[in-house]
């Protein structure tokens, strides 16, 4: 965990997403000193804040914080969180990454994740980690499964009315930290940069944000979760239970005025998942899904969509033409149905925009690694070898690479560990674990 | 402002220069505050008269309803508020206090 001003490792992974993660696990296991470069205060990427994840419905914290916990008391990993990366380049010695660490506020080896400070901050802003549905303090606990579990003060908000120092039981707060330079030497780098949601604001013909009960899937992701802002799905203009929900497909994505002219791939299956999520906890909601296609690609994803239709989901094949705010908080849904009514409306309580997926990580003057037409890092072999990039000994895991799902997430990150061991292998002519074994045979 | 920092290891004067640096920041930390206890507090008096919904905490305390649910989030998180039962179609909420009361009796 204790992270250095300098320092040497066999292999950094810049992305401490579930990409990242499996990436740095496989090759900690096989012996690689491996560096975690993490730009949020936690581990975890998107997939820690996700209720549940499509095709089995399985817990997707439950899934997440067991390689979180592994990655973190790993002895050959060592991560770095709070980090903006400045410079990622090829020497000769191999790669070297140049950061700044943010500052948190508080002395990380002193602070116990006690919460004290938390509970008597005075200061209440939006949750981003909660959508904005409900407040966190200024000094707080990220989240509640956050690794590592410590305290991060948001600066821009604090009073330093010293309310966190004086209950802190190890003394660990620091007013006064400052931005940090950090440097990483690596023989071999792994890019698992991830992705963002194209914004809400980005289209006016959906209200730009503006319009009440207008939210994105993201956002829905935390409704759903166990500890979600109200613990259940509740419409935010007012605490009503929705009895309406609908969601628009290809809200931010195939869409060249947005400049996301590619098919995010997975928003299809997730707002299945979260219908039928939905559908569980609302049993007497509506559930609308407007579509231009159906995009159910990965082994038993056309069973859960199909699933989905039987328990009453209703799937309408058409393309929202525009959302404005109805009466009573309600939503209303300007759309062209394909399939005989032409240009009608319906009103809904509760609307979900499936963003696009934006590449997470904008190389230009940070790392020369090249991209593709869509933004997202170019693989040189996307057949042989999807994790190769143009760069010696620099590779790509996850939708760093462009839009995919968690099980092929998962899958690519294995292969870039295995192209990073392979290619460090080759470097030293043996692989870590080999002198100790031969040694033991002597 | 009252508060002892002293026992962080920053010395008076180090505060001192960090309040004029980010005088702006504070006062706008300090405005929210001042916000964010007002609001509490009207929250608070609502629902210890009785439990109430969203729309009625908002009626009674003169906020909007969204920043209504949006305080009781928050106050449900610190373990100040709790979800009582359903009304319709919304949720009741009580303070934490009454209703462990409630319960043990």
């Amino acid at each position: 965990m204790d992270s250095s001003k300098n320092a040497v490792f066999d292999a950094v992974v810049i992305g401490g997403g579930i990409a990242g993660l499996q990436s740095a696990l496989d090759l900690a296991g096989q012996g690689y000193k491996t560096a975690v470069v993490e730009k949020d205060a936690s581990i975890g990427g998107k997939m820690i804040r996700l209720s549940k994840v499509f095709p089995t419905l399985d817990c997707a914290s439950c899934i997440t914080t067991p390689k979180m916990a592994a990655a973190a008391h790993h002895d050959n990993i060592t991560l770095y969180t709070c980090c903006d990366v400045q410079r990622v380049e090829k020497n000769a010695a191999g790669v070297s990454v140049s950061m700044i660490q943010r500052p948190r506020y508080v002395d990380i080896d002193k602070c116990i994740g006690c919460r004290k400070c938390e509970y008597n901050c005075p200061v209440l802003v939006p949750d981003a980690e909660q959508g904005g549905f409900s407040g966190r303090k200024a000094i707080r606990i990220p989240f509640s499964n956050a690794i590592p579990q410590k305290a991060l003060l948001d600066v821009e908000h604090c009073m330093l009315c010293g309310k966190c120092a004086d209950v802190c039981p190890t003394k660990a707060i620091r007013y006064d930290q400052k931005p940090e330079p950090l440097a990483i030497q690596a023989k071999t780098a792994i890019l698992a940069t991830g992705y963002e949601l194209s914004s809400v604001t980005g289209k006016p013909q959906y209200g730009n944000g503006d319009i009440p009960n207008v939210i994105d899937s993201l956002q829905m992701e935390r409704l759903l979760a166990p500890h979600g802002p109200y613990g259940r799905v509740l419409r935010p203009s007012d605490g009503m239970i929705p009895d309406s929900i609908a969601y628009v497909q290809c809200a931010g994505s195939r869409d060249a005025s947005m400049g996301v002219p590619y098919c995010s791939r997975f928003c299809c299956m997730y707002a299945v998942k979260q219908a039928m999520l939905l559908s569980g906890s609302l049993p007497l909601a509506d559930i609308t899904i407007y579509y231009m296609d159906i995009r159910a690609f990965g082994k038993n994803y056309e069973q859960f969509y199909q699933n989905a239709k039987a328990m009453g989901i209703e799937f309408v094949k058409a393309k929202v033409a525009s959302l404005d705010a109805g009466q009573g908080g309600a939503v209303t849904v300007r759309y062209e149905d394909q399939t005989g009514e032409g240009a009608t409306s319906r009103d809904h309580d509760l609307v979900v925009l499936s963003m696009g997926v934006l590449p997470g990580f904008a190389p230009g003057g940070v790392c020369p690694v090249g991209l593709g037409p869509d933004g997202f890092i170019q693989s040189v072999l996307p057949k042989m070898s999807p994790a190769v990039t143009d760069m010696d000994g620099v590779f790509v895991a996850g939708v760093a690479a462009g839009p995919k799902d968690i099980v092929d997430t998962i899958t690519e990150a294995g292969a870039a560990a295995m192209e990073a061991a392979k290619y460090l292998t080759a470097l030293s002519g043996k692989a870590p674990g080999a002198a100790n074994k031969e040694s033991a045979h002597e | 402002m009252s508060h002892n920092i002293s026992d962080t290891p920053v010395s008076k004067e180090i505060l001192k220069a960090l309040r004029a640096e980010r005088k702006d920041w504070i006062a706008g930390a300090a405005a929210l505050a001042r916000e964010n206890k007002k609001a509490r507090k009207a929250v608070m008096e609502r629902l210890a008269a009785a439990s109430a919904t969203v729309p009625e905490i908002a009626e009674a305390t003169g906020l909007a309803p969204d920043a209504a649910l949006w305080m009781v989030a928050s106050l449900k998180k610190f373990g100040e508020v709790v979800e009582a039962e359903k009304d319709g179609s919304f949720y009741r909420y009580a303070l934490a206090a009454e209703a462990a009361q409630a319960q043990e009796a």
